[in-house]
């Protein structure tokens, strides 16, 4: 019936362990984080290294969804910080394919548009690093299963939930019979399709696209520069968008645009893709199909990214089509906004208010992921003779013209919101590059390794008078010299935290600016926010 | 959005528009005009001017 396609990869298999509530009475615990995919794992990660414990379930027992399948592969500077503080960014930085050149290609060679993301910022990670969604998730959970905070609980299902006021009662299942949990906190991360959210009976306004895609992970030995190309026009695809990432492993990502409402049985068949590789690639090179698979464009939307004690990052919060590689990104960084949050509450450091930030920081976030999604769609897919025809005019114009090159889009990739309508972080919220710091006794040190203790980040220009609300927290003077506690002799870290003479900056563990001033009432405001302090 | 004329010559701006579309069949001419729509706006720059160009235009056909 169906064909097998030999990736060549053995992915992980975890154990199952036999769950102690099974035999007894509901287990009581603080945070039950369901589903372990890109999300779960980060937030997952993320409480183990700030000390909080939790228990992850996921419904299977290994890594990736459909086996050894890319998924998200384009992961964006600030996803690539996030895992520098996790402690996976140097594993992923020796498997996969960093890159920052992007080439938009018209016909055959064509080149109409191209970019380099490289040199703006100074942060430590590179604008884009290509590689298979699964590594990601196996080197997280071996971090997790490294640091021993947290349990990962496999082939555990959520069956049923029942949430209320001040608790969740979870009803799980195992391939030993059914238990139950109850959790102060619940994140859901179980995506798509959370049987978890429907329990809840949830709205997410879902709407189905007619857009679909061809997604294939090609191996294959020709010597191609290591960038992202696109087509918007590719004379091997009916003259439809196709997109090339190189990956780890010598692997290659080849997305295909397909028809709308094409039969994704037949797009995704094997043979049929195996004939669109080889225009593409030409007959002289010889390649194997890794993986193959369909994607049917569609969206939604939770109403409240928090529904009483339960929680909702990833997929399971919003969806959108996947052009720019916002999905992944977006789920990676709801963890990195919630992880920090989690852990001051959990620890009566911070008031229950503060989770609320998380909604009104992040569904924002993913209202305009989905625009700019939305908008990539649109310009690859005219409706008629008129769409049509402007975007010939953009592309005829892009190849002389700046002003035209800006409209070529096949895709805007990910970079990291600013919260600038946040109850927290009003006027502030946007998120500073993971910078290397010298610090006073001469050793250097990435921003990032500042940001793990459950502490707020404080920067003056100079010396700066602090207000009592932040004298527990981590402060630095920065000035050019070594009596400082940062040396910033060249003026990198002033600038990239937007730090002038006499100011004070607060930066919050996620490395998005909380509050820039230099009056002690704003600064002890916006501190009480966060902190439950004097 | 100005509605008020800010043109020198209009009627030398016409002329010339004229000229170029005078040999153009329907689609050479709609893809000139949506060149020089995308030149225009870049002239423009401002967003919410141009929106307010955009509604003029969509509501001004007969």
């Amino acid at each position: 019936m169906t064909e097998q396609i030999e990736s060549g990869y053995e992915l992980p298999v975890f154990p199952y362990k036999r769950p102690p509530e099974l035999s007894g009475l509901p287990g009581q615990v603080s945070i039950v984080i369901v589903g372990g995919g890109l999300a779960g794992l980060t937030l997952a990660a993320d409480l183990s290294i700030r000390g909080i414990p939790f228990v992850l379930v996921d419904e299977d027992d290994t890594v990736g969804v459909r086996g050894a399948s890319s998924r998200g592969i384009v992961y964006a500077q600030k996803s690539l910080e996030i895992f520098a503080r996790l402690g996976i960014y140097d594993r992923l930085a020796q498997k996969g394919v960093a890159w920052s050149v992007g080439r938009s290609l018209r016909g055959d060679r064509d080149v109409i548009y191209e970019f380099d993301a490289a040199g703006q910022t100074h942060s430590e990670q590179p604008p884009f690093l290509n590689i298979q969604q699964f590594y990601i998730e196996w080197y997280l959970v071996e971090r997790i299963m490294e640091l021993g905070v947290g349990e990962l609980r496999w082939k555990n299902k959520v069956a049923h939930a029942e949430a209320h006021d001040d608790v969740t009662h979870l009803v799980i299942d195992t391939p030993d019979g059914r238990y139950e949990l109850h959790a102060d906190w619940v994140v859901d991360c179980s995506g798509l399709a959370s049987n978890l959210r429907e329990k809840l009976g949830l709205q997410t306004h879902p709407e189905k696209g007619t857009e679909r895609w061809c997604i294939s992970d090609v191996r294959f030995k020709k010597e191609l520069p290591l960038e992202r190309w696109t087509w918007v026009e590719s004379p091997v695809n009916n003259n439809r968008a196709v997109w090339q990432h190189p990956m780890a492993d010598g692997v290659w990502r080849i997305d295909f645009q397909m028809e709308l409402d094409a039969d994704v049985d037949y797009i995704s068949r094997p043979d049929v893709c195996t004939e669109r590789v080889r225009r593409l690639l030409g007959d002289e090179f010889p390649f194997e199909l890794v993986w193959v698979g369909p994607w049917a464009s569609r969206t939604h939307l939770l109403d409240n990214f928090r529904h009483k004690r339960v929680l909702f990052a990833g997929d399971s919060a919003h969806v959108f089509p996947p052009l720019g590689g916002r999905g992944g990104n977006s789920g990676i960084q709801d963890a990195d906004n919630l992880g920090w949050k989690l852990a001051l509450v959990v620890k009566g450091k911070a008031p229950v208010s503060l989770l609320d930030s998380y909604n009104l920081e992040r569904r924002p976030a993913a209202i305009h992921n989905t625009l700019l999604a939305t908008r990539s769609v649109r310009f690859l897919s005219p409706v008629s003779a008129g769409q049509r025809c402007l975007r010939r005019a953009a592309m005829d114009l892009a190849r002389r013209h700046d002003f035209a090159r800006k409209m070529i889009n096949t895709g805007r990739l990910s970079d990291p919101f600013r919260y600038q309508d946040s109850p927290i972080s009003a006027d502030a919220g946007e998120s500073v590059a993971n910078v290397t710091l010298q610090l006073k006794t001469g050793s250097r040190v990435a921003l990032v390794d500042l940001a793990r203790a459950n502490q707020l980040l404080v920067f003056t220009g100079g010396d700066v008078a602090i207000p009592e609300a932040l004298k527990d927290q981590q402060v630095f003077r920065v000035g050019a010299g070594t009596r400082w506690d940062i040396n910033d002799h060249e003026g990198l870290v002033s600038a990239a935290l937007g730090l002038q003479e006499g100011m004070v900056v607060v930066v919050r563990p996620d490395l998005h600016i909380l509050v820039r001033s230099n009056d002690a009432s704003i600064l002890t405001r916006a501190t009480r926010n966060v902190l439950l302090v004097e | 959005m100005k509605t008020e004329n800010q043109i020198t010559d209009p009627d030398r701006f016409y002329d010339e528009l004229s000229t170029l579309h005078a040999s153009l069949n329907a689609e050479s001419s709609a893809d000139l005009n949506a060149r020089l729509v995308l030149i225009l706006a870049n002239q423009i720059g401002d967003n919410s001017v141009l929106s307010e160009c955009l509604a003029l235009a969509a509501s001004s056909g007969n």
